[in-house]
């Protein structure tokens, strides 16, 4: 029975702290060698959930879905209404997403600043400094001081949107289609679309015509 | 609670590390830790508000320091000891001296294909309609409740406005503490000017999805 008491778990916390192996990877080992015998973990399922994350679930979704909304207006404008429902027609399985659209005049950025939500259903793994602390403290205080260490310089005149994930909902950020592609299809638009244009820390994506055959 | 993981608004936290290589998994063990998770026979009373909060529950220095997925080990670890599943002894050797009982059985690899197109879904039905709507002015509460909640330090007391209504969601201050319980959600706006100093002037805003017994009217 789960004893649901804050002041039990920050003890049990000490408590780890002084006796497990200081090194992670041991760390795991141990847990993961004590789950198996006590019959709560099956090793080919990790091996196979693995493979999942490492392969399968991955920002190729995210920018699928981008690169739909970019050829289709219809769809777009369903994605915007009820982003969940839309990337269904996809055949990605999610219930909570709201997708959030940069404009000429509008730059959107995605954070948790509590924990680190992640839409990983369609962007798979977050990368690590989504998850670190400089990241989470200081994008709602200074988006724009952010943004500038990734490289993206915004005008006074491009309002900022940040989006703290505290509940269940999740992000996607729409970037912009690059002028030039007027031709391109939906396959190869998609190549264009990176991880961080769908998190907010990338707005233009026109340098990255040239390296999308 | 006013813990080490409200992290909003914080600062002196320096640059961040923006030339990672863009990989899943920088090592083969974060790997590890997530198929653990994802294949594991969960205690019946375990949620995702309960494992959040046992992590902000690490003790501060190792919260700001410990890599993430490590983090999930020590919580992990935690929630098992406190469930009466493992002992410390046992964490600390990797030989288990018991089996638990009541657990479902482990997953078998075959299963992986159903549950990885399975997300979970927290929107609920309740009786009570919302006491906002969309365009009200409201005002996020003051102070923080202990325990578990969502309600991040740098929104209470500030004035925001109601952008959107989610239907009911639940309640994760409840849940963490092993209650379902639902509550109308909704996407509050901020003025980036009402939430600091140094944002005088600009148009930017922040947004945040914020429960109703977490705002006030204004």
């Amino acid at each position: 029975m789960t004893r649901h008491d804050s002041d039990i778990i920050s003890h049990i916390h000490q408590d780890l702290h002084s006796h497990l192996p200081s090194e992670p990877a041991l760390r795991l080992k141990a847990l993961e060698s004590l789950l198996v015998e006590k019959a709560m973990v099956d090793p080919k399922t990790v091996d196979a959930w693995v493979e999942v994350y490492s392969d399968e679930i991955g920002p190729k979704r995210g920018a699928q879905v981008v690169a739909r909304a970019w050829v289709d207006p219809q769809f777009k404008a369903r994605l915007l209404e009820n982003g969940a429902a839309a990337v269904r027609e996809l055949g990605f399985e999610g219930n909570h997403l709201r997708v959030v659209e940069n404009t000429a005049d509008t730059h959107n950025i995605v954070v948790c600043t509590l924990c680190s939500c992640y839409p990983i259903w369609l962007l798979g793994m977050s990368p690590n400094w989504y998850k670190m602390a400089a990241y989470r403290a200081r994008v709602v205080r200074d988006p724009r001081g952010v943004l500038d260490e990734f490289g993206v310089g915004l005008t006074d005149e491009i309002q900022v949107r940040v989006w703290d994930s505290t509940a269940e909902l999740r992000y996607l950020v729409l970037p912009q289609r690059p002028e030039g592609t007027e031709d391109w299809e939906e396959s190869r638009l998609a190549r264009l679309v990176t991880r961080n244009s769908m998190i907010g820390t990338e707005r233009d994506l026109t340098g990255r015509i040239a390296e999308v055959v | 609670m006013d813990g080490i993981h409200d992290l909003g608004g914080r600062q002196g936290f320096g640059t961040i590390n923006v030339h990672e290589t863009e990989v899943p998994f920088h090592e083969p063990w974060e790997a590890r830790v997530l198929g653990i998770v994802r294949a594991m026979s969960p205690a019946a009373d375990w949620n995702i508000d309960w494992f959040r909060h046992c992590r902000e529950l690490i003790e501060p220095v190792d919260y700001l320091t410990r890599p993430y997925f490590d983090q999930w080990v020590q919580t992990y670890a935690a929630m098992l000891v406190n469930s009466d599943i493992a002992t410390v002894q046992e964490l600390m050797g990797g030989q288990a001296t018991s089996r638990p009982s009541g657990l479902r059985p482990p997953m078998s690899p075959a299963d992986v294909s159903t549950a990885k197109r399975s997300e979970r879904n927290f929107e609920r039905e309740i009786k009570e309609p919302p006491v906002f709507k969309t365009g009200d002015s409201v005002r996020a509460k003051s102070h923080g409740v202990s325990g578990h909640t969502r309600l991040p330090a740098y929104v209470r007391g500030r004035r925001g406005r109601v952008e959107a209504f989610h239907g009911a969601h639940v309640f994760p201050d409840a849940n963490a503490r092993g209650e379902k319980r639902a509550e109308p959600l909704y996407t509050v706006g901020f003025d980036a000017a009402e939430l600091w100093p140094e944002a005088k002037g600009r148009r930017d805003r922040v947004f945040l999805n914020l429960w109703e017994s977490y705002l006030e009217r204004d």
